[in-house]
């Protein structure tokens, strides 16, 4: 199977909020990708939602490819995992920032999983992140920065959510990063409320701060 | 010109071939579809009139661009970003023959039935693979041989093959983190690579310079790249820290594009044509196709004005009301107020949308290039607003008529 077949799987035409799956780790997906077949890539327990609600979208800010186990759990219960992941490869024998490698074998073992479940073509969304995607270390100037954010052109509109009947989006991660940060902040101020969950306990309501721009930042953001 | 609809039962797999053998990575932007559905049709007269006025426009450029780096004094009113400025100097050492000059020029159609120029990516134009494989996908759903394309992926290679030695090592710099930079920047290098040419994925920090030369500190990748293709804008580049960048300026490793191109890429160029034409330069072709440029603090009570940021990309915070959304209008504005010689005003033409068999409306720009002065195809985006930013589609170019007809 091809990249495009795997994304086709994941995005199958017709089903709601497919549109928003990127394409970016697909591409890489090529027959030079090795597949470790020790790699542990069990479906975990949800705990903290008992079935979808149509108001509801969830964001799973997870480790590399943990957020794809853990959309396959919310798949279960009936939501439509939404791979939103923006990484590139780096060059060629470069050490790099961030591994995108275990993504892309997730979304191979994924697709073969989302194969054998009946997912509503209306499910409401569980859109899954890297949550490592902003480790922009550099040891030194030599290291390949393949860090990515997440912007709010890759998500629907606050507007598009509430015309879809979602008013609140729960956060599954250890916390709402900065990048998400200002996304979230901008649906909080639109009517969406947000929730964070860590998996284990049940979901809070939180009420985001406005993020801190710099002048740049602010003049860049008009 | 014309709007022809891709049969509805192809459009589907269409887009998942532009995404898988295309390069468009990003063919979602909030809940805007980037890849149209439909593909614009342009006649030979007006591909032949096209072609003809961006190699003027090129021409007119270049000129400008050469005589401003021998007489720095001229470029004064493009106040260029402080940074910038402390390096032109540097440039003197510049010699066209030994780099490769790209350049877009964007058209669109007015309701006077005349072309609107609206700017020229003279920097870092992108769209390499829109204007090169997405025509032939197109012409293969269409299935339409009556109609042919330029192929500007073709054209750009030939002309870096010509100047960089064969075998050689090209780095595409490039902003590492955005992945809509890396699949122009993918296209390109999958395409020299199939030339033989040995291609580093980098970014700005990945160069450093000695005796004016070109060489990679890339973990893994370190040594004398014999070329540059930056697809880093001039005016991210020097934000870089710590700073290593100057040597961009006065390289002799064929670079494309040089920074000289940081000219005609501020849309304060106009401000120097006065002086340039003192000097023998023409701007007679840009004359004709840009709307009246003049400084913000001139507007006053004049009407039918627009704001453009001097250093503006992909359409944004441009002042077209009907365009903004939610308060961008009166941000803009703000901005305007605050910062104006960072901006321009310009009067806005017309766009003359075009109608689709369905009755649909868009807004039209058409971007052309060109390369070593000669022309080298089409990248187009239209858009139900009159501005042509990064909520619009992408469409192939397709031209009518036999391919030897041109």
């Amino acid at each position: 199977m091809t990249g495009k077949d795997f994304y086709k799987i994941w995005a199958p035409i017709g089903a709601k909020w497919v549109d928003w799956v990127r394409p970016v780790p697909f591409v890489g997906i090529n027959e030079n990708l090795k597949i470790y077949e020790v790699e542990n890539f069990t479906i975990p327990q949800i705990n903290y939602i008992q079935k979808p609600t149509t108001e509801t979208a969830i964001i799973i800010d997870l480790p590399e490819n943990n957020s794809i186990k853990e959309g396959l759990g919310l798949a279960k219960l009936g939501f439509r995992p939404i791979p939103i992941y923006n990484g590139t490869d780096q060059q060629d024998g470069a050490m790099a920032t961030v591994d995108n490698k275990s993504i892309k074998i997730g979304l191979i073992k994924g697709a073969l999983e989302v194969q054998k479940m009946q997912i509503d073509k209306n499910a409401p969304p569980a859109f899954l992140l890297d949550s490592n995607r902003m480790n922009r270390y550099k040891m030194n100037q030599s290291v390949f920065d393949n860090s990515w954010d997440i912007y709010a052109q890759d998500l629907p509109s606050a507007e598009y959510f509430l015309k879809n009947g979602i008013n609140k989006i729960i956060i599954r991660g250890e916390s709402i990063q900065t990048d998400l940060q200002k996304i979230l902040y901008s649906f909080q101020q639109k009517g969406i409320s947000i929730y964070l969950t860590n998996g284990y306990e049940n979901t809070q309501k939180v009420i985001l701060k406005k993020p801190h721009y710099t002048a740049k930042e602010e003049r860049d953001d008009i | 010109m014309k709007l022809v609809s891709i049969p509805k039962d192809k459009y589907e797999e269409y887009r998942l071939n532009l995404m898988f053998n295309a390069y468009k990575w990003d063919p979602q932007f909030f809940d805007n579809n980037t890849i149209a559905k439909h593909v614009l049709v342009i006649t030979n007269k007006e591909h032949k009139e096209l072609e003809k006025l961006t190699e003027q426009l090129d021409r007119e450029t270049r000129q400008a661009e050469e005589m401003l780096n021998k007489n720095l004094k001229l470029a004064k009113p493009l106040a260029l970003p402080h940074k910038i400025n402390k390096e032109l100097a540097k440039m003197k050492n510049y010699q066209p023959e030994k780099h490769i000059r790209l350049m877009r020029y964007d058209f669109h159609p007015t309701i006077e039935n005349k072309w609107a120029l609206s700017e020229v990516n003279s920097d870092v134009p992108g769209g390499f693979a829109e204007a090169s494989i997405m025509p032939q996908f197109a012409i293969n759903v269409l299935k339409s041989p009556q109609y042919w394309y330029k192929n500007f992926g073709d054209i750009l290679v030939q002309a870096i093959a010509k100047k960089v030695k064969p075998k050689g090592t090209i780095m595409l710099v490039h902003c590492t983190s955005f992945s809509d930079d890396r699949q122009v920047m993918q296209f390109l290098g999958d395409k020299l690579k199939s030339l033989g040419f040995n291609i580093i994925y980098g970014a700005g920090d990945h160069l450093r310079f000695k005796n004016n030369k070109a060489i990679s500190i890339l973990d893994g990748n370190e040594g004398e790249v014999d070329a540059i293709f930056r697809f880093t804008p001039l005016e991210w580049l020097i934000e870089i820290k710590p700073k290593h960048w100057q040597g961009y300026f006065d390289t002799i490793t064929p670079s494309c594009n040089h920074p000289i191109a940081i000219f005609a890429q501020t849309k304060r160029f106009p401000f120097v044509w006065n002086r340039l034409e003192k000097q023998g330069i023409t701007f007679s072709t840009w004359k004709k196709l840009l709307p009246e440029t003049i400084e913000v603090n001139e507007v006053k009570n004049k009407e039918g004005y627009i704001f453009k940021p001097a250093c503006g990309r992909v359409g944004e915070k441009i002042s077209i009301k009907e365009a903004c959304k939610d308060d961008e209008y009166e941000k803009i504005l703000a901005d305007v107020k605050k910062h104006p010689k960072q901006y321009i005003a310009q009067k806005k033409f017309n766009s003359k949308p075009l109608i689709t068999d369905e009755g649909q409306s868009f807004h039209l720009c058409l971007g052309s290039y060109s390369v070593e002065g000669k022309h080298a195809g089409y990248y187009a985006r239209i858009s139900k607003l009159p501005r042509i930013d990064s909520f619009s589609a992408d469409i192939p170019v397709l031209i009518e008529g036999e391919e030897n007809d041109r």
